[in-house]
């Protein structure tokens, strides 16, 4: 301390010790254990994915092009994500705006996706959620991930309306964008952890 | 050290390979799921199927998160999950007895 | 001399609150210290519900054939004392500690989001209320939206006390399903855990946070004191494991209010998964009970004894061991429900490891003991009281590894004795340990010691005459869980020595708040360093100055505070360095004049308001299949999103007078 910092006020957040931003590391660690959200209900349906004494199962109905092609889509969101992270790190403000628009419009057409397949499932197969434990495994899964989609686009649309009012993002809602971003990616891995291992898999 | 970080982001055009690399393994994924239906692999498209979302997920995890760039201490915290993740479930399948990959 | 209560806050959605006294700064701070203390204050009132609760059952057990309580009241009662005393009263009040003393241990003003921080406390309370206001609607049973499961009420869950949850802390499955509890006893409990959770999570992340990024210069990872390790080790815990719960809660309620079949065995669901995923969070959730008070014990010891803990690093590297091993022995809790010979074998094998972690704390802290200069103060009494009484449970616990020997024990009043010894006997000992030695920081004044030794030897005799023989019930055959037991089994003479020793225990608890009160107004002023303290949370005055640090502080060594008092003569002694008090006296300046102005975040109404959203969606849940829940939910979900939303546009710190900012632009030009 130079004498200088006399006048100098201090804040509670001074400094952070690792050198990572406080939001992003506690971001990080959020999402470490999303692992274990995600695990436990990928489980559960790997252990119930056969469990049913009658009705139709999940695997006997996937309808694997259409699903291939809404995983596509959400596999480009998060393209659009990283390319909207990018425009606003060198500084193109307008860049920024059409990619954030982009990926909330993908996360959309993903989650139309997902209401059109439960609605098939639903409607067309009658497979409900309390047909059999493979059933309700499936739902639960699924509906949570889109939980996950449906929040990030929200928080996507709030970013991209706040840098529309404003004419552009600031550095600290940068690093929201980072964190939107961040997130957004997980939710796309985790779908590719389920695309495999719950569609692909386990069809028929 | 942060700053040489920076420099060595991807620019637009490497997210655009890496992207098409996704693209790419997602078609083969299905291809291979296409292949299974018609010619028996004999259980060898559950190991393939695996690695190639394994891929799939370090890609995006590595560059879009750009976790390569990052201080390792995340990496620690994230490897940590999701090896806790792994060890445990498997732990759990194999207790219930259910580990048996689908062929 | 603080610059923070001059400045004008700005306005969003409301007037931004800016009291700093009164019922209104409480809302709305944001100041981790408060927030400990409301922590504090209503786990305390949850521990005195909990004690009723026991009491009540003790009452009930204290002769055969006894008829106090009805059957389905004697199920609620247990089910909620085990519900209260680890989700109301030993979790929050650790976090009481975290919050109080985590930033002050490490040397930082606050955590790392310290609104987070309100939302976490606010959304705990919300749970709370939420769990126990079952009592209001046990004759308001949910609209059954499962076809098929026609479970009938019984009348007598519908009394005052036998309408709270009845299914055992654990929820088994599928006892606790649509069809064998069909009230709403259990969608209360199953959705009130699930908002407890959400609050352990969120505090989970932003102790981590703090941990990780908040510290003062030159506090290295292995100089944080032990209690900072232990929490960063809970937080670990949390963080992996409330994420299992909250799914398996989900299916709960999914199965109860939406007709999946998870665990209903008549459509193929397996009610063992349910067992599975509660241990494989219930058995980390025990860890996450008793680190904490691990924690306080580690720095109790060492300041009694006058010697520094013995194998800081050992301490420090067991308590993590636990914490890992501790995920992988969840299966002991189920040698009984029929999982196969290996799992058996190696879940036994794991179970007996977590002894060698264990072990090597007990005897460091044996160690650290060894040859100091001990004071028998009140909190030296409790810590030494924790460590013996932890032995005790420990040891019974290596019996439960045993498959054969388990399955004798399950389910017995054994079990009981156990669990009570390691989490009375050490939690809670642990937890008043840390009371008494860190209420002259709360406070500024001490408290009695006198009072506080009777306490103690009160408490721990009556402690000790409830649990103990409970072993000798459980080994006799006494089955837990159960009402009544006949006359000619001959468990009366004991169950009368426990029902005494329980309202001894409510004796020691009445002196304890006795002394509290008294102390709090009476207790002699404690001064800056009232235990010839090692750690720097002894830095700065008593009570803690709202900006915490005068001057942020600069660490050189573990016990930092210490060396500041103490050097090593040449046989290796400790003695005490002549300017000491010189010392002292200026911590005792610095730390009531801050040569520096010191900007602290802005209390703020948006976390108590996202927090009050979610008791409404959780009523909403329960009572969706009618229009009033359904009305519930959008509600709810509109009350907490505006919440975020206002959350999202204030900032956590108001922009500080413009003279404030001219002084920083010319301090960055004078240093660029």
């Amino acid at each position: 301390m130079t004498a200088l910092h006399d006048a100098a006020p201090v804040h509670h957040d001074e400094h952070e010790s690792t050198g990572i931003a406080n939001t992003k590391l506690g971001m990080w660690i959020f999402l470490s254990s999303e692992f274990l959200f995600f695990g436990a209900l990928i489980s559960n349906y790997l252990i119930y994915g056969n469990r049913a004494f009658e009705g139709t199962v999940p695997r006997e109905v996937y309808d694997i092009p259409f699903t291939s092609v809404s995983s596509f889509v959400l596999l480009m969101s998060s393209l659009t994500m990283v390319l909207a992270h990018h425009a606003l790190s060198v500084g193109d403000q307008n860049g920024t705006k059409t990619w954030l628009l982009a990926t909330a419009l993908l996360g959309a057409v993903f989650l139309g996706g997902q209401v059109f397949e439960f609605t098939e499932f639903i409607t067309i197969q009658d497979m409900t959620l309390t047909t059999n434990p493979a059933a309700s495994a499936f739902f639960v899964l699924t509906g949570f991930h889109g939980v996950h989609v449906a929040i990030g686009v929200l928080m996507l649309l709030s970013l991209f309306g706040i840098s529309r009012r404003q004419g552009g993002l600031s550095e600290k809602q940068g690093m929201n964008l980072e964190l939107v971003g961040l997130y957004w990616h997980f939710v796309d891995i985790i779908w590719i952890v389920i695309f495999t291992l719950v569609y692909l898999l386990s069809a028929v | 050290m942060s700053t040489e970080a920076h420099i060595s982001h991807p620019s637009t055009r490497q997210y655009v390979q890496i992207a098409v690399i996704l693209a790419v393994l997602t078609a083969i994924e299905v291809g291979l799921f296409y292949l299974d239906a018609s010619l028996d692999l004999n259980g060898w498209d559950a190991p393939m199927l695996v690695t190639l979302s394994t891929i799939k997920f370090v890609m995006v995890v590595g560059w879009f998160m750009h976790l390569r760039f990052e201080k390792g201490l995340l990496s620690k915290f994230f490897g940590a999950g999701f090896a806790l993740a792994m060890g445990l479930y498997l732990i759990l399948l194999a207790a219930l007895g259910v580990l048996a990959i689908r062929g | 001399m603080t610059a923070t209560s001059t400045e004008r806050p700005a306005t969003t959605i409301f007037k931004r609150p800016s009291s700093h006294t009164g019922i209104g700064s409480w809302l709305t701070t944001v100041d981790h210290k408060r927030i400990g203390i409301l922590y504090g204050y209503s786990a305390f009132f949850f521990f005195i519900i909990g004690g009723i609760e026991a009491l009540l059952l003790r009452i009930q057990l204290s002769a055969p054939n006894n008829e106090f309580i009805t059957a389905a009241e004697y199920n609620a009662l247990f089910t909620t004392h085990g519900l209260t005393m680890i989700f109301l009263f030993v979790m929050p009040v650790t976090a009481a500690f975290m919050n109080y003393l985590l930033p002050l241990m490490i040397g930082a003003r606050d955590v790392a989001f310290p609104r987070m921080n309100a939302l976490s406390y606010w959304i705990w309370l919300a749970g709370a209320i939420f769990t126990y206001s079952v009592i209001f609607f046990a004759d308001v049973a949910p609209p059954l939206g499962v076809e098929g499961f026609p479970g009938n009420l019984d009348p007598s869950d519908q009394t005052f006390l036998g309408g709270l949850p009845d299914g055992g802390w654990f929820l088994y499955q599928p006892n606790a399903g649509p069809y064998f509890s069909p009230g709403s006893a259990i969608d209360f409990g199953a959705l009130g855990l699930q908002i407890l959770g959400l609050s352990s999570l969120i505090s989970s992340v932003n102790f981590l946070t703090t941990i990780f990024n908040m510290r003062a210069k030159g506090m290295r990872l292995l100089r944080m004191p032990v209690f900072v390790w232990m929490t960063m080790v809970v937080g670990f815990l949390l963080l992996f494991s409330l994420p299992i719960i909250a799914v398996a809660l989900f299916m709960v309620t999914f199965d109860r209010s939406f007709g999946s079949t998870f665990f209903q065995a008549v459509s193929g669901g397996d009610p063992i998964l349910w067992q599975h995923l509660f241990w494989l969070f219930g058995h980390p959730e025990v860890y996450i009970l008793i680190l904490p008070s691990m924690g306080i014990v580690s720095e109790v010891l060492p300041v009694f004894s006058k010697k520094p803990l013995f194998g800081y690093a050992a301490v420090v590297f067991a308590g993590a061991g636990i914490a890992f091993l501790g995920f992988g022995v969840w299966a002991h809790h189920m040698f009984a429900s029929g999982i196969t010979p290996v799992a058996q074998a190696a879940f036994g094998l794991s179970t007996m490891t977590i002894a060698i972690p264990t072990g090597i704390k007990i005897f460091n802290w044996v160690f650290t003991m060894w040859g100091g200069r001990i004071r028998f103060t009140t909190p030296m009494l409790f810590a030494i009281g924790f460590v013996s009484m932890f032995v005790i449970g420990g040891l019974s616990g290596v019996t439960h590894s045993v498959v054969p020997s388990d399955w004798q024990q399950t389910d017995t009043y054994y079990i009981v004795a156990h669990f009570h010894y390691v989490l009375f006997g050490g939690a809670i000992f642990g937890i008043f340990a840390g009371l008494y030695y860190w209420f002259p920081k709360f406070t500024g004044r001490m408290m009695n010691d006198k009072i506080g030794k009777v306490h103690f030897w009160v408490q721990f005799v009556g402690f000790n005459l409830t649990f103990a023989p409970m072993h000798w019930l459980g080994l006799q055959g006494m089955v837990r869980r159960t009402w009544k037991y006949a006359p000619d089994n001959n468990f009366g003479p004991w169950n009368v020595a426990v029902t005494i020793g329980a309202f001894t225990i409510a004796l020691a608890i009445l002196i304890f708040i006795f002394n509290f009160m008294y102390s709090k107004r009476k207790g002699a002023p404690s001064g800056l360093d009232p235990w010839d303290a090692r750690t720097i949370e002894w830095t700065i005055p008593n009570p803690t100055p709202e900006y915490n640090f005068g001057v942020a502080p600069v660490v050189h060594t573990l016990d930092h505070f210490w060396h500041m008092k103490y050097t090593e003569d040449a046989e290796g002694r400790a003695v005490r360095r002549p300017d000491a008090d010189e010392v002292i006296a200026r911590l005792e300046h610095e730390g009531n004049n801050p040569p520096t102005p010191i900007h602290l975040p802005n209390p703020s109404y948006f976390p108590l308001i996202m927090a009050s959203g979610l008791p409404l969606i959780g009523y909403g849940i329960i009572y969706h299949l009618s229009a009033a829940g359904k009305a519930m939910i959008a509600i709810g979900a509109i009350i907490t999103i505006s919440g975020l939303l206002g959350w999202g546009m204030e900032p956590l710190e108001e922009p500080h007078a413009p003279q404030d900012h001219e002084d920083d632009h010319k301090l960055e030009e004078a240093h660029s």
